[in-house]
């Protein structure tokens, strides 16, 4: 078997290099390297994030042979807004940049959007950060988001919750800021509408490490509820876990779910094994046995001797989507509107997420993942494919409600409502009573 | 008759100064500009600690609360009240100066350590606030997409030219009035309380009232630059306030020479401001850099880099 593993790696790289010395032919080269701005924290408590991105972008440069024709020029946005803005200001205006490749954290990407509003000579196109309103309330005809939205991977998560494992009362632990609250709400409109019957939700502020008094009232309420949805992502939940298995919570709750970032490879190297079991959803699970996943991972390892995580998974696709889309115009940047025309007829079909496309505000249709946390082969944590949603847009199961979804208010920490009844309420507030009728009549979607 | 040479030498540098500031947007990439109105609003801010530091002999570590408190009523005035941004910005000033006066109250018994320890605690209490406190200040993301209105771009047809200059009057008016303050016989009270405040007691001065004024001066200058922060950027957010933003003043005025608010906040502040966007761009470690200059500095001139002056003055006198 292993053999054959490796006689078929010989040809894959074999053709791979052929086709790789074809292109170099005919491959168009600009005269000027393009100018790619990249604003990611490098301090804080999600730096990590920060630097995966980059290394995704420069395995995306190395492996498409670029890294001659593009100039990346990388920027430290401290975590803070306004960093987050000046530097897109001296990419721009300094450095002249073609594309920019914006910051990781909701909050950055929520300021960068305002920016962009005001400077539409430059392509803009998020690190990580999955808003929604980036891409919807806020859209900007020059941002492209080769990635997510919070609400995105969440609906039919919040879905299978409800239906296939069957909680019905779900106690919410997360970050108090507009990321998590995308992904609660997004959450929220999975499970409300398909059997379940309440949230409870606990906010502490970004950044916090300390649970003990939260796992107290975790403690006090387990007969209430069914399961704990952890919203957060990075060192936190590695902190989180830490003060989950020092109070024995696994014994009080039968099982902990979370948000896109809870199962991903940067917690999943730092917590004990207890940890496997812990259910997540995401567009990228670290354990798709797909080719190009597999590929990727494995030139991710060689050239940084570290694993690749979803933001890296973004910023190779991100990096990609530039990079054909300048193809696409021989690498001449001088008309903006055809490089965004350009990327925005892509299809990507080879990307270690699987495949995805724009759809017509310019965030990615592509593929959500249920996952759980287990031992890989190699006695690593991974998280594995349980179910595949396929082509989920930004829309998840309003796509034909795109109007009255966006009449909706903004994500918040009080939106939408928490208990069934209200929810419902108000769905048809926006949706119609007839949709919502419906909705009881077929126990959900 | 030396003096007056001096002092027209003086005035004759700083005119050259304004005429080269005013020509400023006329001269240069539209890069520039965005960094000389950062210099300016965050040089008011350093400029706010400096002159307690300098005048009062008080580091305060709440620089930035007027600021941000300013800055969110003025957000929530256009974006939540909808009111005019004028009564907004009227709000905040006033709103900010009121918060000023009552811990003004608490911290003028308090020096030293002390008066450090309670500015820090008021400090964070703020910044806990604007970050929890979500449904007004909307936590991490904070209030977005302030705008003013566009009747007052009256300079240019860009609108970073308008910004400029409208940060600059304003700025000039602010230095002016740092200048003539600390000029002034009151600037002298506050020098006098700062060297010794049982003797100024002594010759029947109301030191407490002198502290609480200057208190309120400086935060007086912190919620302008407040004003002007939200009229560039275009929102408000916790990171203005937290403790790093703190450091980041502290360390200018500290690199540009505290003992002199006006030069030495302004020298520093545009070291720093300037590293924090040129470097990060050249090397991940900039942070580092700025350490080692930081350090270097107080080293080498414990008095900062506007100390090179007087060195070299004194140096040259005693020849």
């Amino acid at each position: 078997m292993k053999k054959l593993v490796a006689i078929l790696m010989t040809v894959t790289m074999f053709l791979s290099a052929m086709t790789g010395l074809a292109m170099a032919e005919d491959k168009a080269h600009p005269e000027t390297p393009v100018v790619v701005g990249v604003t990611c924290p490098y301090s804080g408590f999600v730096a990590n994030l920060g630097e995966n991105l980059v290394r995704g972008i420069q395995l995306a440069l190395e492996v498409e042979g670029r890294t001659e024709d593009v100039k990346l020029i990388i920027e430290d946005t401290e975590l803070t807004s306004e960093l987050a803005v000046t530097k897109c200001e001296s990419l721009l205006k300094k450095d002249n940049a073609t594309f920019i490749i914006g910051s990781v954290t909701g909050f950055e990407g929520d300021a960068q959007a305002a920016w962009l509003k005001d400077n539409p000579d430059v392509i803009f196109m998020p690190g990580y950060s999955a808003t929604e309103d980036m891409t919807m309330r806020d859209f900007s005809p020059n941002m492209i988001r080769a990635g997510w939205t919070a609400n995105q991977v969440m609906f039919d998560w919040g879905a299978y919750v409800a239906k296939e494992i069957g909680y019905k009362k779900i106690i919410s632990v997360g970050a108090d800021y507009s990321y998590p609250w995308g992904q609660a709400a997004g959450f929220a409109h999975g499970f409300l509408s398909n059997g379940g019957e309440k949230i409870e939700y606990i906010w502490y502020p970004e950044g916090n490490t300390d649970f003990n008094s939260i796992m107290t009232t975790l403690l006090s309420r387990s007969s209430e509820y069914d399961a704990v949805f952890l919203n957060d992502g990075g060192a936190t939940v590695v902190a989180f876990w830490k003060a989950w298995e020092q109070y024995g919570l696994n014994n009080v709750y039968p099982q902990l779910i979370g948000g896109t970032n809870v199962g991903d490879t940067n917690v999943l190297t730092e917590v004990s094994d207890g940890y496997v079991g812990v259910m997540s959803a995401g567009f990228y699970a670290d354990g798709d046995p797909s080719e190009a996943n597999q590929t990727f991972r494995q030139k991710y390892i060689e050239m940084f001797d570290a694993q690749p995580d979803a933001v890296s998974v973004q910023g190779y696709d991100t990096m990609r989507c530039i990079i054909k889309g300048l193809d696409a115009v021989d690498w001449k940047v001088d008309d903006q509107q055809a490089i965004i025309d350009a990327i925005l007829a892509l299809k990507i079909t080879d990307s270690p997420r699987g495949s995805f496309y724009f759809d017509e505000y310019h965030n990615a249709v592509q593929n959500v993942y249920i996952k759980e946390t287990q031992i890989g082969a190699d006695g690593e944590m991974v998280s594995n494919i349980i179910k595949t949603f396929e082509n989920v847009t930004q829309f998840g199961p309003y796509n034909d409600l795109k109007e009255g979804y966006m009449s909706m208010p903004r994500n918040a920490r009080d939106y939408p409502p928490t208990e069934r009844d209200a929810f419902m309420e108000d769905l048809a507030k926006y949706f119609g009573q007839e949709y919502v009728d419906k909705l009881i009549e077929n126990g959900g979607w | 008759m030396i003096k007056s040479k001096t002092d027209k030498f003086r005035l004759s540098g700083l005119l050259a100064l304004l005429l080269f500031l005013i020509a400023v947007p006329m001269l240069s990439s539209s890069f520039l500009i965005t960094m000389m109105i950062r210099y300016m609003y965050y040089g008011l801010l350093t400029i706010s600690f400096a002159f307690l530091a300098s005048q009062l002999g008080l580091f305060s570590l709440m620089v930035p609360v007027s600021l941000t408190i300013c800055g969110y009523i003025i957000g929530l005035g256009v974006l939540r009240w909808n009111m005019s941004i004028w009564l907004a910005i009227l709000l905040g000033i006033l709103g900010s100066q009121l918060f000023a006066a009552l811990c003004g109250v608490m911290v003028n018994k308090s020096k030293g350590i002390s008066f450090l320890m309670l500015t820090l605690v008021i400090s964070q209490l703020v910044w806990a606030l604007s970050l929890q406190w979500t449904t007004v200040t909307n936590g991490t993301t904070g209030l977005l997409d302030i705008r003013f209105p566009e009747y007052i771009n009256i300079f240019s047809a860009q609108p970073n030219v308008n910004q400029y200059y409208w940060t600059f009057i304003v700025f000039v008016l602010c230095v002016a009035l740092v200048f003539l303050l600390t000029r002034s016989s009151y600037g002298l009270r506050l020098r006098g309380v700062r060297d010794s405040e049982s003797r100024m007691m002594a010759l029947g001065y109301h030191t407490s009232t002198l502290k609480w004024t200057a208190f309120m001066i400086a935060n007086l200058i912190s919620a302008i630059a407040g004003v002007l922060y939200v009229y560039n950027n275009g929102m408000i957010t916790p990171d203005v306030m937290t403790l790093s933003s703190t450091n980041k003043s502290l360390i200018s005025s500290i690199l540009g020479g505290a003992g002199t608010p006006l030069l030495g906040s302004m020298i520093g502040t545009v070291i720093y401001r300037t590293f924090d966007v040129m470097l990060s761009g050249l090397t991940r470690r900039y942070l580092t850099l700025v350490g080692l200059l930081f350090l270097t500095v107080v080293m080498i001139l414990p008095d900062g880099i506007t100390s090179v002056a007087k060195r070299f003055r004194r140096g040259k006198r005693h020849e």
